[in-house]
């Protein structure tokens, strides 16, 4: 990674640029972080492609609400247009736009018309309901709202309107009356506050619209009520109509005579016919101009935020006192100049412009950002590391490695051939329909982490089936390839009677060869021992793994070290820290392995009393766990049993003292040792900087401390000089105290791998003995759908608890074990990440916002 | 033990509403909106805070009135998001914020009435916040009493109208008579309701209140010199929830000129401060902005305390300070009339 300075000539640098963002290989530096985001050279640019953006948003509702499906661009995306191409596509949005706004507009009126015209129709058809009912109604049986319509006006109220009345004498029953449609939630507010302003004086008819209607501006279905109200006299008539404006009534004149009404009616309709051919020929014009743009939309989203973003990064550059080029600041993967280069060349060519170009490499004292290539295959793996943090810049990443530790210790804790093969069934297909699916673009969170851990589950399914083979497990059984070392020489009745027997390993039950892959078969008989069994020898596994994988870490910090040329970090931190964990941990794992071979049954001395052979036998197997802790303590196992050693070899107590007392000053060296020589580099510079040994001394120990956290860049004085130790003595005790506290629980740690291994078979056990067992067992007609039933119950606690929860917990207890046990050895993670130009990255995330 | 059970109810609204006001506007950004050139640079900035794209889809050239609709839809569409997820107490304080509005909204409606404008155009510059069914229907009043009994009588206000029903007409006297008097008992019921909910909401609640009554005492009596208002009938409509109660209130009602007002306001040491500061020459702040600045400082206090509903009343108040200030600085650029930009009311 370098920090490049680019001159590019005014004309070419739109070219180039757009280039580079095809390429996606350089990061821009902001050369006016001062400067609005409105006070740049290029926020014309910007703010036209924001308002082209606008439109085209705009287009996209439109087409949306006509549910007209948008082509996908059809294989490659296209490149970002030349400036000059901005301005027909400008022209042709603007078009399109004004062309749908007009034709929204005369939709919107016809509509508004065709909303008038049911509304009418509506009005008409109800009222003449209210009219028949009150002429039928009149005679016979009335109601009392009835009573008080025809009666009130006509006896009591009609002495004080006395001139209304003579108008209207002809009329045998209401004098006045408006008609309208109301929304129809407003019913109630409107009603009451009818009776309140006129005091009770109105009469209101009501009848609801069954069909809903269409809201011309906001094209809602809404649901709307007719209503008709009768009163009496002018100033009541303006109160009404106050009031239904007020709740935005429309009222509609409504012919009193049922021949005029009729008549209406039909004039009505035949309007609304012909409302309705134009309307279809409106929306038919709308559609046609639509889906004319819904064939390009997505180019065009394309290309107006290309165009967008080549400005954005033109805008973070500096402009030239001339004003004849601009210069970046940019920083470029080393490898990649040459097509950088090539890129700019291209660029400049299709510019037109006979400048080239200039791309300067630069001095900098700024980290540089981390960028680690990957393919689609690490990718994953990486971002598991980049989770944790992402790595200081040329620190060792623990991607390349965790692609097999990862899956693997993930393993060790799932192992079950069948899960495994499950999980790995699920991976294969999301690989093996990668693109399909890629293509799909599925919105479900969850489904998106699964298909970007697609390799790693795949991996981790792959895993488990090798351990599960190896602890011969398949949903809890076992499967018996090779034929088992094992026979059972008992005579049958003996088989009959007792519940436990044994098979000893000496006598002749055993074939003196051990089964060729994994654990014996056998074991899944042995319902009393087999869990102590598989115990004994997961946890010693878990252990083994462990501190390899975590003497591997610290091996991985050497790396570093040398990388950065930390040499006084090799002799004080590294070397003391391999060396406290291969005489403490290692060799107890080395222990383990004594144990494994040096005891065991001696083939065909059953019994035997010879004492060589009581020595080695199972009898005599010490304890590794109190072997070690007594080793801590420098004392000797008072509780031998007679007849066996106190030691597993000679000279072994020796030894293990000496281990004890070296791995114990190499504490002192980790707390103290940097601190010391940090401290001697700086007083020595203290004493060279009077004699004028000049900023080359300084700068040669600057090179040795440079791990020192924070050694200033200029020499430091005394007062200064004190702080920073005092600093460095505090952080080099929490780094001791951490790597020798973290050795011990980070050892016991691993035990997490035996833990969840058996609780996984255990689990395992279970759903098989509760459920599919019960099934296998019954017996009959009734049976086979008795197993039919419980099979799907297993089946779907397999997947969803055994799989998935198990899966998922195993996974996270992986993730933990790599960031905590493993990569706290020799990761510090303090980088930034590279984030190049790229149109991919800026389109991707465009569409993710816009679903 | 108040704290404690908060949460249940109230703590996701208070996450929530927290985490609005950390979208409120710093100083920072004014200084960018000051030096904005034109209303699309304004756009740019904003578009860079929390408001986000608000304005994306709006066709340019923007003006400054679609500028204000905007930043009045997002306050109320938060608002109503708090509202529809509170529960009671909270939601029946929400709707007390609310009533001022419907109070605003009233007034507004009456006086355009009375000045023969048609609804139609009225009803676009009513507050949202403040709109209630029989709004647009009030022109059908045309005394109080009318007002009452045919649109007041079933919305939460009509407790508050009580008071007004005895005035004779609706003229523009009255009509301020009336909406002093609403606003007055509001203050009052609000204040009593925040008391009665009591714990740290009462604390800062009250203080708020006690201000905006003191506020409204102070103003009322400045603006009637010179007006043909009668003193009882000017002491009638203080708020009496503010610490000038009793003993201010009484020399307020008292006062002949806007000297008495500043000697009355001696006496009580955060008013005194105001008045100090405050002055019609060019360059100093009037006291109206003195006012708002102290309101400003009062709400953000609002935030330092935790479990309590004032931070929702303070929340909607310095939004609209805030939508006051990106409207100034907007007819301030509109108009280019750039001597007077550095008006508005910084809230952190």
């Amino acid at each position: 990674m370098t920090l490049c300075q680019l001159f590019l000539q005014s004309e070419a640098a739109y070219a180039c640029v757009s280039e580079l963002g095809e390429l996606g290989l350089v990061q821009f530096r902001d050369l006016n972080p001062d400067v609005n985001a409105f006070q740049r050279k290029f926020v014309n640019e910007v703010r036209r492609c924001d308002e082209m953006e606008r439109k085209l948003r705009y287009l996209e509702k439109e087409i949306k609400r006509d549910g007209i499906p948008m082509l996908e661009i059809p294989g490659e995306c296209p490149e970002a247009p030349q400036p000059r191409e901005m301005i027909d596509l400008e022209a042709t949005f603007e078009k399109l736009e004004n062309e749908l706004r007009e034709v929204n507009q005369n939709a919107e009126a016809l509509k508004r018309n065709y909303l008038e015209l049911t509304e009418l129709k509506h009005i008409l058809r109800k009222t003449q309901v209210f009219f028949d009912e009150h002429e039928g109604g009149a005679n016979t049986t009335e109601s009392m709202t009835r009573a008080l319509i025809s009666d009130d006006p006509n006896k009591h109220m009609g002495h004080v309107q006395l001139g209304f009345r003579d108008k209207q004498e002809s009329l045998e029953f209401l004098p006045c009356f408006v008609a309208g449609v109301i929304l129809r939630e407003r019913i109630p507010a409107f009603e009451r506050m009818l009776w309140r302003a006129c005091r009770g004086n109105v009469f209101l008819r009501q009848a609801e619209i069954d069909s809903p209607l269409e809201d011309p501006s906001s094209s809602d279905q809404v649901y709307k009520s007719v209503f008709i109200i009768f009163f009496q006299g002018d100033q009541l008539k303006t109160r009404v109509k106050k009031i239904c404006e007020g709740f935005r009534a429309t009222l509609y004149p409504c012919p009193e005579a049922p021949a005029d009404r009729r008549e209406m009616a039909m004039g009505v309709m035949t309007r609304i016919e012909d409302l309705n051919t134009v309307l279809g020929q409106t929306q038919d014009h709308r559609h046609r101009v639509l889906v004319a743009a819904a064939k390009n939309i997505k180019n065009w989203f394309v290309k107006v935020r290309k165009i967008k973003a080549i400005y954005h990064t033109l805008n973070l550059f500096n402009l030239d006192v001339t004003q004849k080029c601009l210069i970046a600041e940019c920083w470029v993967p080393a490898l990649d100049m040459e097509t950088i280069q090539l890129a700019l060349r291209r660029g400049t060519e299709r510019s037109g412009s006979s400048v080239p170009p200039i791309l300067n490499r630069m001095e900098t004292a700024e980290e540089p950002p981390t960028y680690n290539r990957n393919n689609k295959f690490t990718s994953a793996f990486q971002h598991l590391i980049y989770a944790y943090g992402v790595a200081t810049y040329r620190e060792v990443n623990p991607a390349p490695y965790t692609i097999i530790t990862f899956p693997f210790l993930f393993a060790v804790m799932f192992g079950d051939l069948g899960h495994g093969a499950l999980i790995a069934i699920f991976g294969f297909w999301m690989c093996y329909k990668e693109k399909p699916l890629q293509a799909k673009k599925i919105d479900s969170e969850i489904w998106n982490i699964f298909f970007g851990g697609r390799y790693i589950i795949l991996l981790m399914g792959l895993f488990s089936m090798y351990t599960g083979l190896i602890y011969n497990d398949i949903f809890s059984k076992s499967l018996n390839i090779f034929g088992s070392s094992w026979r059972s020489n008992y005579r049958n009745d003996t088989l009959a009677d007792n519940k436990l027997l044994q098979l000893n390993p000496d006598s002749e039950d055993y074939l003196q060869y051990p089964y060729p892959f994994g654990i014996d078969p056998v074991w899944q008989l042995a319902e009393s021992n087999k869990i102590i069994f598989m115990n004994a020898y997961k946890m010693k596994i878990s252990i083994i793994i462990g501190v390899f994988h975590m003497l591997f870490g610290v091996c991985m910090s050497l790396w570093n070290h040398i990388y950065f040329k930390r040499r006084i970090s090799i002799y004080v931190e590294f070397i003391p820290q391999i060396v406290f964990l291969t005489l403490l941990f290692f060799y107890m794992v080395l222990l383990m392995f004594i144990k494994w071979t040096s005891y065991g049954p001696t083939p065909g001395k059953l019994g035997s009393d010879d004492p060589d052979v009581i020595r080695t036998s199972a009898y005599c197997a010490p304890s590794i766990l109190i072997t070690f802790i007594n080793m801590m303590l420098f004392k000797t196992d008072p509780n031998t049993r007679p007849q066996c050693d106190d030691v597993m070899y000679a000279g072994q107590m020796g030894l293990q003292k000496m281990f004890v007392v070296v791995a114990l000053l190499c504490v002192p060296i980790m707390l103290f040792g940097k601190p010391y020589f940090i401290m001697r580099e700086q007083k020595q510079q203290a004493r060279s900087q009077p004699l004028g040994a000049g900023p080359e001394g300084a700068e040669g120990a600057q090179a040795e401390n440079g791990a020192a956290a924070g050694a200033p860049a200029e020499a430091p004085h005394g007062a200064h000089s004190h702080e920073e130790i005092s600093e460095v003595f505090i952080h080099q005790a929490i780094h001791t105290i951490e790597y020798v506290l973290g050795s011990v629980s980070h050892t016991a740690s691993y035990l997490r791998l035996w833990a969840l291994s058996l609780a996984h078979a255990q689990l395992a056990e279970v759903a098989w003995n509760m459920l599919l067992r019960k099934g296998l067992m019954s017996m009959g007609f009734q049976g086979g759908i008795f197993l039919y039933v419980v099979f799907a119950g297993w089946a779907a606690i397999s997947v969803s608890i055994l799989v998935l929860m198990e899966g998922l917990s195993a996974f996270l207890h992986t993730l933990r074990l790599h960031w905590v046990e493993f990569q706290s050895k020799f990761y510090a993670g303090e980088g930034y990440l590279f984030q190049p130009f790229s149109f991919e990255v800026i389109l991707d995330s465009a569409g993710q916002a816009e679903e | 033990m108040k704290g404690c059970i908060f949460n249940i109810d109230g703590g996701y609204l208070e996450g929530l509403c927290r985490g609005f006001k950390c979208g409120i506007l710093k100083q920072s950004d004014y200084l960018n909106l000051v030096q904005c050139e034109t209303l699309e640079d304004l756009k740019l900035h904003l578009q860079g805070t929390d408001y986000g794209t608000f304005l994306a889809n709006e066709p340019s050239p923007l003006a400054v009135s679609t500028i204000d609709d905007k930043l009045r839809e997002k306050l109320v569409i938060e608002f109503q998001h708090l509202r529809n997820h509170s529960v009671e107490p909270l939601s029946t304080f929400l709707d007390f914020i609310t009533y001022s509005y419907m109070i605003d909204n009233i007034i507004l409606l009456i006086t355009g009435t009375l000045h023969q404008r048609p609804i139609s155009e009225l009803i676009p510059k009513c507050h949202p916040l403040g709109s209630f069914e029989q709004m647009e229907a009030i022109h059908v009043a045309a005394t109080p009493a009318e007002l009452y009994n045919a649109v007041l009588v079933d919305t939460p206000l009509a407790p508050f109208f009580v008071d007004c029903i005895s005035e004779q007409d609706l003229d523009e006297m009255n009509i301020e008579i009336i909406r002093n008097t609403l606003y007055k008992a509001y203050l009052e019921a609000f204040y009593e309701f925040c008391k009665q909910i009591g714990g740290t909401t009462a604390d800062v609640m009250c203080e708020i209140l006690a201000f905006e009554a003191d506020r409204r005492a102070i103003i009322i009596t400045i603006n009637s010199f010179g007006t043909e208002l009668s003193k009882d009938d000017r002491a009638k409509l203080y708020p009496r929830c503010g610490k000038l109660n009793p003993d201010g209130l009484a020399a307020l009602a008292r006062a002949d000129d806007y000297e008495q007002v500043k000697a009355v306001a001696e006496y009580y040491a955060e008013y005194s401060a105001l008045f100090e500061g405050a002055g019609s020459n060019v360059g100093d702040k009037t006291l109206e902005d003195k006012f708002f600045e102290h309101e400003v400082s009062l709400n953000v206090h609002a935030f330092l305390q935790q479990f309590h509903f004032g931070v929702f009343y303070s929340y909607l108040k310095l939004k609209e300070q805030e939508c006051r200030n990106i409207v100034w600085i907007s007819e301030c650029v509109a108009q280019k009339h750039r001597a007077k930009i550095d008006n508005y009311i910084p809230i952190f």
